[in-house]
């Protein structure tokens, strides 16, 4: 027939591999962020600590005449003091989780979105990690990339690997913490995302969760001078990992594998949430 | 009806009614029940803490030194309580007054009724006032029954005390929630302005010398606590090296000063300002 | 009658978006249809109407008062919101109770206000429920009754016919009108026509921030005399008629359907006086059905909103 049929057709074109979708998700998420200023002043500021580094650093190989340019030299706990979560860094990654996961899953609630994302080729499964990934980019973006720059710095300032070679572990350290708090903590905001369609409420109960498990280890170490409590507050036991990480003393009283399973019954309680309350539809009874 | 009989409602009797409206909304709202929870937790950090004192009989010691019940509750109530409830109270009540109606599209409702705007605003919070003292005063009542008997500890010799301490914080409760209406009404983010004021200016700011001080609620507020200042950390220590305490009238003046400089700027706010809702 | 609404030069922008460009317009009391497409602005005028936007540039006055930051004048204003929100923990006697006394009526008064305005709505059995058990039809009569319940002068209506069922639609457009007989002015705003034609004959037409066309629709469709007149003829000899229609000179066009011919004419008086001669005559055979697709709002916004 010479004349075309100009009703529907199938999509005969290239789809990408099943299991992808999530990076839509993604993408999208990374983007929308991105396009908001304020949030771009936000990460700026974010890399703030590493540029007071990078300029000590330069100072350290640049003026290596004067003796005291030698205190201004990394050493393995510059590195670990960049990602956090305590200083005036853990207040820039506290921000940047509070400002793009509260609304990551409340919002889509809010807006009825999940029934239509679910009713797509797109496994529960895939709109999680799609969610968990736009977070954990941003994340990562302030605590792991900041600091890988700061070695490549730190080689190149000083002309020589001497540094890197006597401190190998400080690369898989780097890259363990901060997959380890990225990971850790989007998945608490992540969850708390999904029990609530306002984004402004998820965020107060994100910054309760924070704020009072540490005031509640305050009061517990005021009251007996003993910090094996520290296990009840989840920075605490980012901090107590990210020290043995780091092959620091420990800060706390705490043993190190109970921080640490500390962390991963979170991340599975978190799992455990989403896997709950993402749903196409609610079940009431 | 006969409207030329009808006056309008003056500003007070208007803020009056949104208060009766919004009252019934704010404590029975799922956020209340979760607030109740998290105060919830000092209750129950001082229920196990009382349990483990009698179950082993021996006292609190710190250091092998037996602490009596009130100094306990003095620890509860500086670092649960001043440090974080009510401050965290303000933020996401104080920041939500109005924008929960915003965000829940009912605002048009009360904006175009024969009231001020301000009234609306007003009401919200004396709603607010209500629901967290009705919230966070039983709480510190608990704990007080619960940890002041210990070691010694009596009742009726502390009960002035807590008294003192139960309008120190309603006090913190009145103030935060002005300043964090204000922020609720004028900021674009007023969440994360309100954490960043309450969690990371006042802390540091409190630790620097001269009059910077004295734009934080923490200021006045904190010199009203009878108890002593911890020392559960070196940013605490630092605290007590440079606390500058003002005195009792210096202090009720200056939250006055706040609150009422904070709710008026908010109402003007409230007044001018155009709220589009999302389609 | 002096204008309920009186428009002078109003404009409203956000940011670099234009929402109103220096509208002009007076409303007159009764019944006042606001049409236009999805983003035309209506819910712009209306948001100016009930003072909960500040004109950005020219003026604009309610019932003879500038609106913005004169609660005073909401005695007077009735609003039903197109936004589906409530109080849903609030049963609807409640709800409408607790908004009816912020005008400074007593509890007692109140209620009795609140109920009234139930009985007019057809939602006196549902009163004692919570908003948040009402099906669509009933939350939208809820905001009627909340709208209605001070007895105001004006009333202003966003798109108060959504969601509801045929059967409440009729009752709400019955009341409209009713609400317009007893000396109410009321201003409906919708994109759905046939609705609005059935309320009033008074129509603003909006499109892009601009007003389109005030007043009368048979008058706004008399006005557009460049654009010719559809009249579609069903008849027992439909080419003869055509031979005869083609020998006229205001006939522009003519297709033939169905046992039905469709002559496009520039000048509808005079062709309908013909026709009718015709019909009587029966010389051309018998005329069965005359109808014009355009004399009907549809046609006349789609016209207007084209161009």
């Amino acid at each position: 027939m010479p004349i075309h049929d100009q009703g529907y057709r199938r999509y005969g074109g290239w789809r990408a591999p099943r299991g992808q979708a999530w990076s839509v998700i993604t993408r999208a998420g990374v983007r929308a962020m991105l396009a908001k200023r304020v949030f771009l002043g936000l990460l700026l500021i974010a890399w703030g600590p590493f540029l007071v580094r990078a300029i000590m650093t330069y100072a350290a190989y640049g003026a290596a005449s004067i003796p005291q340019a030698s205190y201004f030299r990394p050493t393995p706990e510059t590195f670990r003091g960049l990602l956090g979560p305590d200083g005036f860094g853990g207040v820039l990654i506290f921000i940047i989780t509070v400002y793009v996961g509260s609304g990551l899953i409340a919002n889509d609630r809010r807006a009825n979105a999940l029934q239509i994302y679910l009713s797509k080729p797109l496994s529960r499964s895939e709109y999680i990690f799609g969610k968990l990934a736009i977070l954990m980019t941003f994340l990562l973006f302030v605590t792991w990339v900041p600091a890988m720059v700061l070695l490549v710095l730190q080689i190149a300032f000083a002309g020589n690997f001497t540094f890197f070679r006597s401190n190998l572990f400080l690369f898989p350290a780097i890259t363990t913490y901060a997959f380890i708090e990225a990971t850790v903590l989007s998945f608490a905001m992540l969850a708390l995302s999904s029990l609530s369609k306002s984004a402004r409420y998820v965020a107060v109960m994100y910054a309760a969760v924070i704020f009072f498990t540490s005031a509640v280890y305050g009061v517990l170490y005021a009251v007996t001078r003993s910090s094996s409590f520290s296990w009840i507050s989840l920075s605490n036991n980012l901090e107590q990992v990210g020290n043995i990480i780091f092959r620091m003393p420990a800060k706390y009283d705490t043993p190190w594998p109970v921080s640490l399973l500390v962390i991963a019954v979170t991340v599975a309680v978190c799992g455990l949430i989403l896997e709950r309350r993402v749903r196409g539809v609610e079940v009431v009874a | 009806m006969n409207r030329e009989r009808v006056n309008a409602p003056s500003m007070f009797a208007s803020a009056a009614r949104i208060f009766e409206l919004s009252l019934g909304q704010m404590l029975w709202s799922r956020r209340s029940v979760f607030l109740g929870i998290l105060l919830g937790g000092p209750v129950l950090l001082a229920a196990i803490v009382r349990v483990v004192v009698e179950m082993y009989a021996r006292g609190f010691r710190i250091n092998g030194a037996s602490v009596a019940g009130p100094a306990v509750f003095g620890l509860i109530i500086w670092l649960l309580y001043i440090r974080f409830i009510v401050p965290i109270l303000g933020v996401f009540f104080g920041t939500s007054l109005i924008a929960d109606e915003v965000e829940d599209k009912t605002i048009t409702y009360l904006f175009t009724r024969p009231i001020p705007r301000s009234a609306v605003l007003l009401g919200k919070y004396l709603a607010y006032v209500v629901c967290t003292v009705l919230l966070v005063l039983p709480s510190v009542i608990l704990v007080f029954f619960l940890i002041v008997p210990m070691g010694g500890g009596s009742i009726a010799r502390e009960f002035p005390s807590l008294v003192t301490d139960l309008a120190m914080l309603a006090l913190g409760l009145v103030a935060y929630g002005a300043v964090f209406a204000l922020v609720g009404t004028r900021m674009k983010r007023p969440l994360i302005t309100g954490l960043v004021f309450a969690f990371g200016w006042e802390p540091a700011v409190l630790l620097f010398p001269g009059y910077l001080r004295r734009l934080t609620v923490a200021y006045y507020l904190q010199a009203l606590v009878k108890h002593e200042m911890p020392q559960d950390s070196a940013t605490s220590v630092l605290l007590q090296l440079f606390h500058e305490v003002p005195s009792v009238a210096t202090s009720l003046l200056g939250l006055a000063v706040i609150v009422g400089l904070s709710l008026w700027s908010a109402g003007r706010a409230v007044e001018n300002r155009e709220y589009v809702l999302e389609q | 009658m002096a204008p309920i609404v009186a428009a002078d030069h109003l404009s409203k922008w956000y940011g670099q978006v234009i929402g109103l460009n220096d509208v002009s317009v007076t409303v007159p009391s009764g019944v006042t249809g606001l049409l236009g497409p999805n983003g035309a602005g209506k819910s712009t005028l209306m948001k100016l109407i009930t003072g909960q936007l500040k004109p950005s540039k020219g003026s604009l006055s309610v019932l003879g008062e500038p609106i913005w930051r004169n609660p005073a004048l909401y005695f007077k204003i009735g609003f039903c919101p197109e936004q589906d929100a409530f109080y849903e923990r609030m049963t609807g006697l409640e709800w409408v109770t607790a908004l009816v006394r912020l005008n400074g009526v007593s509890e007692t008064e109140g209620v009795a206000m609140a109920r009234r305005a139930l009985e007019t709505v057809d939602l006196v059995d549902a009163a004692d429920k919570k908003i948040g058990a009402y099906s669509k039809g009933m939350r939208q009569r809820i905001k009627m009754a909340q709208a209605l319940a001070h007895d105001p002068e004006l009333l202003i209506l966003d798109e108060p016919l959504a969601g509801m069922d045929p059967i409440a639609r009729r009752k709400t457009i019955r009341m409209i009108k009713d609400l317009g007989r007893a000396g109410r002015s009321v201003i409906v705003s919708s994109h759905i026509l046939h609705e609005i034609e059935s309320m009033t004959a008074n129509i603003l037409l909006i499109n892009q921030g601009r007003i389109v066309a005030e007043g009368n629709v048979h008058q706004i469709r008399d006005l557009i005399d460049e654009h010719p007149h559809t009249v579609y003829i069903r008849a027992d000899q439909t080419r003869a008629l055509a031979r005869e229609f083609l020998t006229q000179d205001d006939v522009l066009s003519l297709k033939f359907e169905d046992e039905a011919v469709v002559v496009q004419t520039a000048r509808p008086d005079a062709f309908y006086a013909r026709l009718t001669d015709l019909a009587a005559s029966g010389e051309l055979g018998g005329i069965h059905e005359v109808t014009s697709p355009d004399d009907n709002l549809q046609a006349v916004f789609q016209y207007l909103v084209k161009s």
